[in-house]
This record gives structure tokens, C-alpha cells and sequence, in this order.
């Protein structure tokens, strides 16, 4: 079993980055790369000739089509940033247009030299001047094409990202100063673990939000999204969704007097992160000194893949307690009014375009029971839910019920049920002894699929409601043209269906003793 | 017996009598000698004659008849043009509206959509397109699907192969597959079609595949193969006529999701250019206001589910009067 296991978990893994790299490739080569300026207006309007063309680079760079090196951090590395020296060099490269391939200093060609060497294209992008001055600056660059296997690398490679005392590489930080310790916490009345030199200021913390206990030690680096500024993909999923909340706080910049005033704010301290510059715009909230700033809105909603799940779990579960019941009934009343009535709702399930039905339910619910039909923005009712858990859980709820009929059927004119009865066994006996347990061994494989998918959020659902889910990840991103999360997405939903599958299995296994995935005879 | 015993006994008289009566002497004929008498049975006579028995298939079938004659003839009497009636004050009219301000016609008995197009020659139209795209891309991945499917079941080599590639594409969601391949290839017609089918045939293959093994080696299988016929004839004559009603049930269930798929697709912004009238498209363009508007909304969602539901029933009852064990009485 043990074997047998590991071999499927690395296959799974074989998938997924087989998977991975056959979209990558996809988005990355096949697809016109100028769609990553749509709606720039940093490319379409402002920049022109070299400005825009380094623009465009580092973009390249930025969401990872290229390996892009500036001739001015490469030299950095070299000599002294603030010596005459790297000044002329680099302002040689900025202001002179000759017509040489390269400018003409020693840096600049062991520059070339260097990238040329490593595959790189070495470019001038030279500038322009009028009399009034620099019309577009200079650049030296060195450029190379990512191809599949380096980029799949680097994903993989920086996939998870560890937050230490060491993560924040600033000179003006102190080795001694640096710590990670448990502290109490006066913002929940419980210790958290707190870091100096950390990325984030609360580690490990707890408060009053689902899931209540929060972490920010392996934070997942699944893509960064152009569409919303560089964000992680993983940040995307689990941004806070409603309106922001007034509280009474203790500000940070009193955190350590003694009996700290309370005031009202709308930011949750506990999402701190480091940064080496602080405006002075921070120190009326933050005190001055204290490097640990940026903190977030508190809201009152879920985050977003909190609502997905939230809607998609409630149908999962309202599917099974409704359809499995009808289901088995049918099977009991076979070619009798309640199973053609339920054959007939099960076709139109199967046949009628997921769209039109949940229109209808909408339509049905909106004017008959008056549920509201759209997610408005302000405060979030309760009743909103309704809704999108009956469409989700009304089709998925028929859908048990076709296999559940199927299966009890078919269990019913199996030869042990014959033989089971002929030995006197009661009816009830051999309907729950034997024929449902029986059945229910194809129904157990697909209840860990069934809760995963509420993970990824329902789309057309969501769509239809206007629900802030993750349903729209997928979609959103190719209307955008945002690959970094396309790719994210893609990793996202691959690892739960692996996931879903391998549990599905697993949980057969577990429930029906001769499923065996060994070849070992028992 | 009992009246022969009654009669006097004359053994002689008798014996001459019987011979007379019960044998005769035939030519010897070594043509009539392989026939074998059995009630006459064909096939798919069979199939339709249990299909046409049920009073509701011929009614289904009917109305299947009328949408598929209204959508790949009527385009062409009443040519349909989303933007042909752009002028002011005709879009978005209820079907009362519409008559009373354009009189009536075949036209507006729908009412008008967002740019003033008429809704009823719109749904024909976009349903032309839409049944082409199900029955196109339905055509190539069971042909492929079945072929390779039955490759697959029958060669070593070929499933070691395939069960790999399979194990990992059936990791990946559908949806998944398709709109990311849309977004890359583009959105025309036929890459719509290539998007559809390029992963598509493989679940039905894996189907065939497994529905091959199982009857792969049963004993009448064996004993063709020891009487050395070709692999191929036994494909071809033992094993795929007896999945023809397998192949039917799939087909009944591929028809209608190709419809369901482009306009589930088409809805979210990932489907089929927006120049093509298709279902996906209307219902589209018209679920934004699909409150204040209900006749643009739901007449296209109305035709989707009624061609997709008349398809799937005939198709299912088509595959059960092709099940060869409904046919005996």
C-alpha cells in the first residue's frame, strides 16, 4: 500500500509539472506577448522610442518571459555605486547615441561580453537629445528568452517562500536585532509569534476570523497577477471580500506604553510587513522608528475563496441529504410516479445548459420568494446565500440521484440479494445490509472530489450573483490577459483534482475492504 | 396411440402406408443443405421497430424534425443580421411592442433584442450554428474515440502509452483545457471546434477502451481467435457491433454537452467569436438586463433547452431499442 502510494504521489506530481509546463508553453509561445500591454497606458501613450522599449523588457521580465539584466545593477556589483567612476559609465550608457554597436567604455564591453557569453542578447537602447535636453534616456541591456524547462524550474523552485528573521535584507538592521519569539498579543489576547527582520510582523497569530488561527511563516508564490499590481495569485484568493469594519484598537505606535489609549481604526494590525523606508505619513498611526507598516483593511465578509467555499460545501452537503434520499426512493418506486417524476427532473438537469437553470432559479427565487439575486457591496445579508447554494445544490442533487437509482437497481437484481433472501432475510435487512452498502461504494469515491470543487468556486454561478469568489479566477484572467494567474489557476485546479482523485481512491479503499491497490492477495 | 391400437392389427398394410405417406426421396442438394431456418432478424429493423413502437418518440421525433428544419433552412428564407436593424427606438421590444410598432410578421413575434435584431430569426440562426459545432465536433471525437478506444483495449504497446497520457490529461479539468487552448489559438470557428476536440475524444476512447477489455477476451472471442480470425475482423465483427448500444448511449449524452458547452463557454467570454451568432452569444448579450428584457433572455435559453433535451431523449431511447436484448419478445 505504502509503495503503491508513493508511486501514485510522484506520478501526481509528474502531472502536475507536466501540466504546467504544457500551458506555460501555451501561453508563453504561442501568444502574441504585446497583449501584455493592453490597457497600459505606460506603453500605448506615455513612453516613447528606448523609454518604451526598455519598458517592455522589464515587463517581459517582471512576468517572466525574459532574463533581463540592466548594465547599471550589473556594475553595481563591480565597483562602488558612488565612486566617479560608475557614474561616468553609467551616464556614458544614458546620454551618448553614436553609432557603435556598444558604448565605447571597458565596463560596458566585459558587460557585453560577459552576457553574450551566457547566451544572452546584449542591446544599447540608445538615447535621443534636442537642444532642450534628453528626449529618452539610454539603456544597456542584456536579454534572454526563458524557454519551458527554465521557467517550470524557477516556478517550482520559488513555489514556497519561507518567512525568517533573515528575510529582510536591510543594511541598517542590526544582526542582534533581529528575533523571533512569542509575544502577547494585545490586539487578541493570545500569544503570536512576532519577528524582527521578518517580512511579517505576526507569524503565527490568532483572532476572531475564520479559519482564527493565521500563519505567515510558508507563504505560496503561485504567480503574480498583472491585472491587480503585482499580486500573488495566492494573495488573490485570499483577499478579503465586504465592507471595512470601525474598531475600537490600540494603535501600534502605543503598543509598548503603559495603559494605551483606544482609537478607531479600520486596519488589522496583525498584517504588518516590513518595509526599510517609511513615509513620515505612517507615524501618526505607526510611530516613528517602527519599520513594520502597510497594514490591510479589516473587513467583514469572507475571503474570497472563503465564499466559495462557504456556498459550494453548504450545496455539497444540502446535495447529498437531498438527493440521496430521492434517489434511493426512486429506486424503490421503479417505473412508479415518483420515479418517472424524478427522471424527468433529471433529464432536464442533464440535458438544459447549466446557465438556463440557474437563471431560472434565480428567477423562481427573486420573484416568488423576493431573495436578493445580486451581491451588492454593502453589508452582505444572510439571505444572500440562499440562492447560489440552490443552484449549486438542485443540480448536483440531481445527479446523485441518476447514480444512486442506477446503482440500487442494479444491486437489486444481483444474485446475492436472490440468495440473501431466499435464506429469510428480511427485506429492510437486505436493503441496508447489503444492497445500500453496496451502492454507496460508488458514491464514496466521488465525495472527496465533491468537496474539492467547492474550493475552486462555481463560475457561472458566482457570475450569475455576482458572488466575490474565486469561480471567476480562470475566466477573469484570460479576458484580462493576466498569464501569471492563468498559470496559477492552472496549478491550482490540477493539484485538487490530483488531490480529489487520490482521496476519492484512497477513501474507496477504506470503505470497501476488497478494493485492494496492491497485488498482494488477501 | 391409443386409436391405433384399436384398429386391427395389420402390420404389413401399415408399414407400406407409413413409407408412402412420410418419406420421399429428394435430389441430393449441398446448397440447401447449409441452410439453417431461423425466424428472419435484421438488426436495425429491430432497433426501429422497438424505437417507433413508443408513441413519444415519434412525437420527439417530430419536433426534432421541426427545429432542425427551422435552423439549417429558415437562415436561408429569413437571413439574420445581428446589427441590420440599428435605428432608434426599436431595441429591446417585448413581442406586443414590437408587432404594434413594426406590424406584424414572422419577425417580431419574439420581440427585438439589444440592437434592435429580431430575436426569432436570431435564435434559428444561432441555432444552426450551434447544432453544426455539436454535430461536427460530436462526429470527430467519437469516431476518434472509438477507434483509438478500440486500438487501445487490443494493443500492449498502445495502452502503456495511452494510460500515461490519459492519467495525466484526466487530472486536468475540462473547462480548464478549453479555455486556455481559446484563449492561445483564437476564437473562429474552427479552433473552436480544434479546442473542443483535441483532449475530447480521449474520456470516450478510455470508455471504449475499458468496454472493449471486458469483452475482449470472453469465450466466444477466444474461440474466434483460435479458429485464427485477424485481429481486425474481430474488432470490426465480434466486438464492436456488440457495444453499438454503449456507442449510442454516448452518443445520445455528446450531441446535446456540445451545445450546453458552447453556450456555458461562449457566456463567460471564452467562447466563439463575438461575430458568430450563436446561442452562447445571445444569451449572453442579453443576461445583463435579463430581468427588464426576458423575452431576449429566454427565448434563446428556451430553444438551447429544447434541442438539447429532445436530443438527449431521442438518443437515449434510440439506445435502448438498440440494446439487441429489448428486441426479443
Amino acid at each position: 500500500m505504502k509503495k503503491y502510494l508513493l508511486k501514485r504521489i510522484l506520478f501526481s506530481i509528474f502531472s502536475l509539472v507536466v501540466v504546467t509546463g504544457t500551458v506555460m508553453l501555451l501561453v508563453y509561445t504561442l501568444l502574441n506577448r504585446e497583449l501584455l500591454f493592453m490597457g497600459d497606458d505606460n506603453y500605448t501613450t506615455k513612453l516613447k522610442e528606448s523609454d518604451k522599449q526598455n519598458y517592455a523588457y522589464s515587463q517581459y521580465y517582471e512576468y517572466g518571459y525574459v532574463d533581463y539584466v540592466t548594465f547599471p545593477s550589473w556594475l553595481q556589483q563591480q565597483i562602488d555605486p558612488s565612486s566617479q567612476e560608475y557614474v561616468d559609465a553609467v551616464k556614458t550608457v544614458q546620454e551618448q547615441n553614436v553609432s557603435d554597436e556598444y558604448p565605447r567604455t571597458e565596463y560596458a564591453i566585459t558587460f557585453a561580453n560577459t552576457y553574450k557569453a551566457k547566451g544572452y542578447q546584449v542591446m544599447w537602447l540608445k538615447a535621443r537629445s534636442n537642444r532642450r535636453g534628453l528626449i529618452c534616456s539610454g539603456y544597456f541591456i542584456a536579454v534572454k528568452d526563458r524557454n519551458v524547462f527554465e521557467r517550470l524550474g524557477t516556478y517550482f523552485g520559488n513555489f514556497f517562500s519561507f518567512d525568517t528573521m533573515w528575510s529582510v535584507k536591510d543594511p541598517n538592521l542590526a544582526d542582534s536585532d533581529r528575533y523571533v519569539r512569542w509575544e502577547w498579543d494585545p490586539y487578541s489576547n493570545m500569544p503570536a509569534l512576532v519577528g524582527n527582520g521578518t517580512f511579517h510582523r505576526y507569524l503565527i497569530y490568532f483572532d476572531n476570523q475564520f479559519p482564527f488561527v493565521h500563519q505567515n511563516i510558508i507563504s505560496l508564490n503561485m504567480g503574480k497577477s498583472k491585472q491587480s499590481e503585482g499580486q500573488d495569485t495566492s494573495e488573490l484568493l485570499t483577499m478579503r471580500t465586504g465592507d471595512a469594519v470601525m474598531e475600537q484598537t490600540v494603535l501600534p505606535k502605543d503598543l509598548y506604553t503603559e495603559n494605551p489609549p483606544l482609537e478607531e481604526s479600520n486596519l488589522d494590525f496583525h498584517t504588518v510587513t516590513y518595509s526599510a523606508n517609511v513615509s513620515s505619513y505612517y507615524y501618526d498611526i505607526y510611530g516613528e522608528g517602527n519599520h513594520y507598516v502597510n497594514a490591510t483593511l479589516k473587513k467583514n465578509g469572507f475571503t474570497r475563496i472563503g465564499n466559495s467555499f462557504v456556498i459550494g460545501i453548504i450545496a455539497t452537503i444540502g446535495a447529498y441529504i437531498l438527493g440521496l434520499p430521492i434517489g434511493l426512493w426512486m429506486a424503490r418506486k421503479k417505473d412508479k410516479l415518483p420515479d418517472k417524476i424524478g427522471n424527468l427532473y433529471i433529464i432536464f438537469i442533464m440535458a438544459v445548459p447549466s446557465l438556463a437553470y440557474i437563471y431560472m432559479f434565480a428567477a423562481i427565487g427573486m420573484s416568488a420568494f423576493n431573495l436578493p439575486i445580486k451581491w451588492a457591496l454593502a453589508t452582505i445579508p444572510a439571505t444572500a446565500f440562499i440562492l447560489p447554494i440552490i443552484s449549486l445544490m438542485l443540480p448536483s442533487a440531481g445527479g446523485l440521484m441518476r447514480w444512486i437509482r442506477r446503482y440500487i437497481i442494479d444491486q437489486e437484481n444481483a444474485d446475492y440479494v436472490k440468495f440473501a433472501r431466499s435464506q429469510g432475510l428480511t427485506e429492510r435487512e437486505i436493503f441496508s445490509k447489503h444492497i445500500f452498502r453496496n451502492a454507496m461504494i460508488f458514491i464514496v469515491h466521488s465525495i472527496p472530489a465533491d468537496i474539492l470543487v467547492s474550493l475552486v468556486g462555481a463560475i457561472v454561478t458566482e457570475r450569475v450573483y455576482g458572488v466575490p469568489g474565486v469561480g471567476g479566477l480562470l475566466t477573469d484572467a484570460i479576458d484580462t490577459h493576466d498569464n501569471g494567474v492563468i498559470i496559477a489557476a492552472t496549478v491550482f485546479y490540477t493539484f485538487l483534482s490530483i488531490l480529489a482523485l487520490l482521496l476519492g481512491d484512497l477513501l474507496l479503499a477504506k470503505y470497501d475492504p476488497r478494493v485492494s491497490f496492491t497485488n498482494e492477495r488477501g | 396411440m391409443s386409436e391405433i391400437v384399436r384398429q386391427p392389427f395389420d402390420m404389413a398394410k401399415m408399414k407400406a402406408q407409413q413409407e408412402d405417406e412420410l418419406f420421399y426421396f429428394v435430389e441430393q442438394n449441398p446448397e440447401a443443405a447449409e441452410r439453417i431456418t431461423a425466424p428472419r432478424y435484421s438488426y436495425w429493423a429491430s432497433v426501429f421497430r422497438i424505437f417507433f413502437h413508443k408513441k413519444s418518440n415519434i412525437v420527439a421525433l417530430t419536433i426534432l424534425a421541426i427545429v432542425l428544419l427551422m435552423s439549417f433552412i429558415y437562415p436561408f428564407i429569413a437571413p439574420y443580421d445581428p446589427m441590420g436593424h440599428l435605428r432608434d427606438g426599436i431595441a429591446n421590444l417585448s413581442p406586443s411592442e414590437a408587432i404594434n410598432k413594426l406590424g406584424f410578421s414572422m419577425e417580431w413575434i419574439l420581440g427585438t433584442g439589444v440592437w434592435g435584431n429580431s430575436i426569432f430569426y436570431g435564435i434559428w440562426t444561432s441555432a444552426r450554428i450551434s447544432l453544426t459545432l455539436s454535430l461536427i465536433c460530436a462526429a470527430i471525437n467519437m469516431s476518434l474515440g472509438i477507434i483509438i478506444g478500440a486500438v487501445w483495449g487490443y494493443n500492449k504497446a498502445v495502452d502503456s502509452v495511452l494510460n500515461v497520457i490519459y492519467n495525466i490529461i484526466a487530472n486536468v479539468p475540462y473547462i480548464l483545457l478549453i479555455s486556455v487552448l481559446v484563449y492561445v489559438i483564437g476564437s473562429g470557428f474552427g479552433s473552436f471546434v480544434f479546442a473542443l476536440t483535441i483532449t475530447g475524444w480521449l474520456g470516450i476512447a478510455y470508455f471504449m477502451r475499458t468496454q472493449v477489455l471486458i469483452i475482449r477476451d470472453r469465450e466466444y472471442n477466444l474461440a474466434s481467435r483460435c479458429l485464427g480470425t485477424p485481429m481486425l475482423r474481430i474488432v470490426t465483427k465480434n466486438v464492436l457491433p456488440y457495444l453499438t448500444s454503449v456507442i449510442v448511449t454516448l452518443l445520445a449524452s455528446e450531441i446535446p454537452s456540445y451545445i450546453s458547452m458552447e453556450v456555458y463557454l461562449t457566456y463567460l467570454g471564452i467562447g466563439m467569436a463575438a461575430d458568430i451568432p450563436s446561442l452562447g452569444h445571445m444569451i449572453g448579450d442579453a443576461q445583463a438586463a435579463w430581468i427588464l428584457y426576458p423575452w431576449a433572455f429566454w427565448s434563446p435559453v428556451a430553444i438551447s433547452s429544447i434541442i438539447t433535451i429532445i436530443l438527449y431523449v431521442v438518443g437515449q431511447n434510440l439506445a435502448d431499442a438498440s440494446d439487441p436484448r429489448s428486441h426479443m419478445k
